[in-house]
């Protein structure tokens, strides 16, 4: 067997066929927009305060927003019973799971790159490199965990109930690091490197983690 | 009496020592007042809860290697245990925090992991639930459970390096006196004891739920001679 | 030499028994048909065989091996078309299967193969959505066929083909072992030499027929 081209092949078919729907980003980046303008009308935002508050709503839309997108990164497969068929192959179940991580961090990024222009252009934070790194990163975090648990309630009753349940603990680690990590990157108080080291720690931890659990959870 | 009725009469005269303890032995805080002695019980089912969560781990790993249905039946008994420990570890904080810091809540590590840990095990056991019983119902619960004690420590280290970049006001823990000190470690020990005791109680409880199951149809086979393929 | 050899597969589903016990053989190259209504447990009893689902009791032995144990090596050996067509909708029928052919390791030129056999080559490049019910269960059976198994199981696919589903499947069929789920006593009895009759997760039948009689 050839696992990395089951990876490849799996993460073009999801990246195909959400270019063939255009289901999903554009959802996505309507949310993450409408998240800045309710924020912008809900904190009294004035230009003293903007980079204070900015970071919490970055962290609140890209979290919920990981939400849909991984609530539905199975849903096809649901729709059509084509999981079962996918993991009847020989396919490795990691090889599967690592070309669905794939495909979900790229929409994810993709969604990204709509929500940090916004947020520059409503709250006037500054677009950095740092900031990039820090929201990079755990993209990646986010969504080994988001799409290992995609897969454990893709066959359960009253998933869009359990998946937040289930993911938003793993995640707050993530959330702590990268919102302390998009703070300094504003210019608020709190060490950036810190902040970096402990996510990509995060990412080392949970992307193992996720791979050594890929075979329970995506087995026929 | 049954072993089980037994072993809970001693878990019970346990801890009524423990709590004649907790209210005649131990003297009463300078600081804190009477309320203090929520502590005992507070703490003691946070460590339960943590250990019954062990429990999870350790039976989800050995279900996910061997697939031992005793290892599953031990998971599930830890998990239904442990959320009590956990409901009560918090509801017990609150009514301490409120006369002591004037709050029910406030975002510091052990609260914050506490209710991370209480959310967790929601989970696991609406997986179990959710899922469909048996193979799937166990694997998936086991993955839950493994990732989730897993999560609650680095929470609670998340929590204390983000209080590290922000210090926040600083609840002083002083050193116990002896006497208090005796009293936390019986306590603890006898709230163990009693978590050991309803896990106990609960793994029979699951077995017998299992074998009801198994006994529901039994499936009679015959076998008859294989005719042959042509007609 | 038996392919197949079932001793007392038996499943529930929770509190609900679907199988009670059943034992089969099925030898290289027979063909069988599983008959019963709704809810007797034939697809429960296909998924078993195809290794889609371990049982919650009995032994599946199949090419000599031990299903449960060796499922990921039968894997190769076994092709499986379920109730469901499991396709991608937004994927054409020619990347259905080209993806199929990329999780199995496989050359391409297998998809055009397969496509060929089940008719389907005119709408290679068509949408699965776009296809018409009875194509995508061509293409669903193109796909099971894909890595050529030696042990076929069919669950109820003439459901939507039309009138020439017993050309069809009966082309495919030739030089495999095969268990077929219908509801279609004709179809069974011009495709198939043997039967096995659920009825509430037993089988039934009568003496001339295969039969595990509680």
């Amino acid at each position: 067997m050839n696992p990395l081209r089951v990876a490849v092949a799996v993460a073009r078919k999801d990246l195909l066929s959400e270019w063939r729907t255009r289901e999903l980003v554009p959802a996505l980046a309507q949310f993450v927009i409408l998240a800045l303008l309710i924020g912008n009308f809900g904190f009294q935002v004035d230009s003293r305060n903007a980079n204070v508050i900015a970071p919490g709503i970055l962290w609140m839309a890209l979290v919920f927003a990981g939400l849909v997108a991984f609530g539905r990164t199975f849903a096809a497969e649901r729709e059509q019973s084509s999981l079962e068929a996918m993991l009847m192959t020989p396919a490795s179940p990691l090889a599967i799971f690592a070309g669905k991580a794939a495909a979900a961090a790229a929409m994810l990024v993709l969604c990204e790159a709509v929500l940090l222009p916004a947020l520059a252009l409503f709250f006037g934070s500054p677009i950095s490199i740092e900031l990039i790194t820090a929201v990079l990163l755990a993209t990646v975090g986010m969504s080994a965990l988001g799409v290992l648990f995609a897969a454990i309630v893709a066959r359960v009753r009253a998933r869009e109930l359990l998946l937040p349940l289930l993911i938003l603990p793993l995640w707050i680690p993530i959330v702590i690091a990268g919102a302390q990590a998009v703070q300094s990157a504003f210019g608020l108080p709190g060490s950036y490197d810190q902040a970096i080291g402990l996510l990509v720690d995060f990412d080392i931890l949970f992307v193992v983690l996720t791979s050594l659990a890929a075979r329970f959870v995506l087995d026929e | 009496m049954n072993r089980y009725e037994r072993w809970a009469a001693a878990a019970v005269a346990l801890l009524l020592v423990a709590g004649a303890a907790i209210f005649f032995y131990a003297p009463t805080d300078y600081l804190q007042g009477p309320v203090q002695r929520i502590f005992y019980l507070h703490v003691s089912s946070a460590i339960a809860a943590y250990g019954c969560f062990a429990v999870v781990l350790v039976g989800g790993i050995i279900y996910l290697r061997i697939e031992s249905l005793a290892a599953d039946r031990f998971a599930r008994a830890g998990a239904l245990v442990g959320v009590v420990f956990t409901t009560v570890t918090l509801v017990m904080g609150m009514l301490w925090a409120k006369p002591i810091w004037g709050t029910y809540w406030t975002w510091d590590a052990r609260l914050t992991s506490t209710l991370v840990l209480w959310i967790i095990y929601a989970g696991y056991l609406l997986v179990r639930r959710l899922a469909e019983p048996g193979r799937q119902a166990a694997r998936l619960a086991a993955v839950v459970g493994i990732f989730g004690f897993i999560d609650v420590p680095i929470v609670h280290f998340s929590v204390t390096w983000w209080r590290t970049q922000h210090p926040g006001p600083i609840v002083v823990n002083d050193a116990l006196p002896p006497q208090m000190l005796a009293t936390f470690l019986f306590t603890l020990a006898c709230t163990l004891v009693l978590a050991a005791v309803l896990i106990g109680i609960r793994y029979r409880i699951e077995t017998l739920l299992d074998e009801r199951q198994e006994v529901f149809e039994p499936a009679k086979v015959v076998h008859t001679p294989q005719p042959e393929a042509s007609r | 030499m038996s392919l197949v050899v079932a001793n007392g597969i038996a499943h529930r589903f929770g509190n609900e028994l679907a199988l009670a016990g059943i034992d089969l053989v099925l030898d290289t190259g027979e063909h069988m048909a599983v008959l019963g209504d709704n809810g007797a447990g034939k697809t429960t009893l296909l998924r078993v065989l195809a290794t889609a689902l371990k049982p919650t009791a009995g032994e599946l032995r199949i090419a000599g091996l031990d299903a449960f144990k060796e499922k990921r090596r039968l894997r190769h050996y076994i092709g499986y078309v379920a109730h469901a067509p499991g396709l991608y909708p937004a994927l054409t029928a020619a990347e259905n299967l080209e993806f199929f052919c990329d999780l199995q390791d496989m050359s391409h030129s297998h998809a055009i193969e397969a496509l060929d056999l089940v008719g389907l080559s005119a709408v290679a490049r068509r949408r699965a959505d776009q296809l018409s019910r009875g194509m995508q269960q061509r293409l669903a059976i193109a796909r099971a066929i894909l890595h050529q198994p030696r042990l076929l199981v069919l669950d109820e696919p003439d459901a939507s083909l039309g009138s020439d589903a017993a050309d069809l499947l009966a082309t495919v069929m030739r030089d495999r072992t095969v268990v077929l789920a219908t509801h279609d006593h004709a179809l069974a009895n011009r495709l198939c030499p043997r039967t096995l009759m659920l009825k509430h997760g037993r089988s039934h039948g009568t003496p001339t027929r295969l039969s595990v009689v509680k």
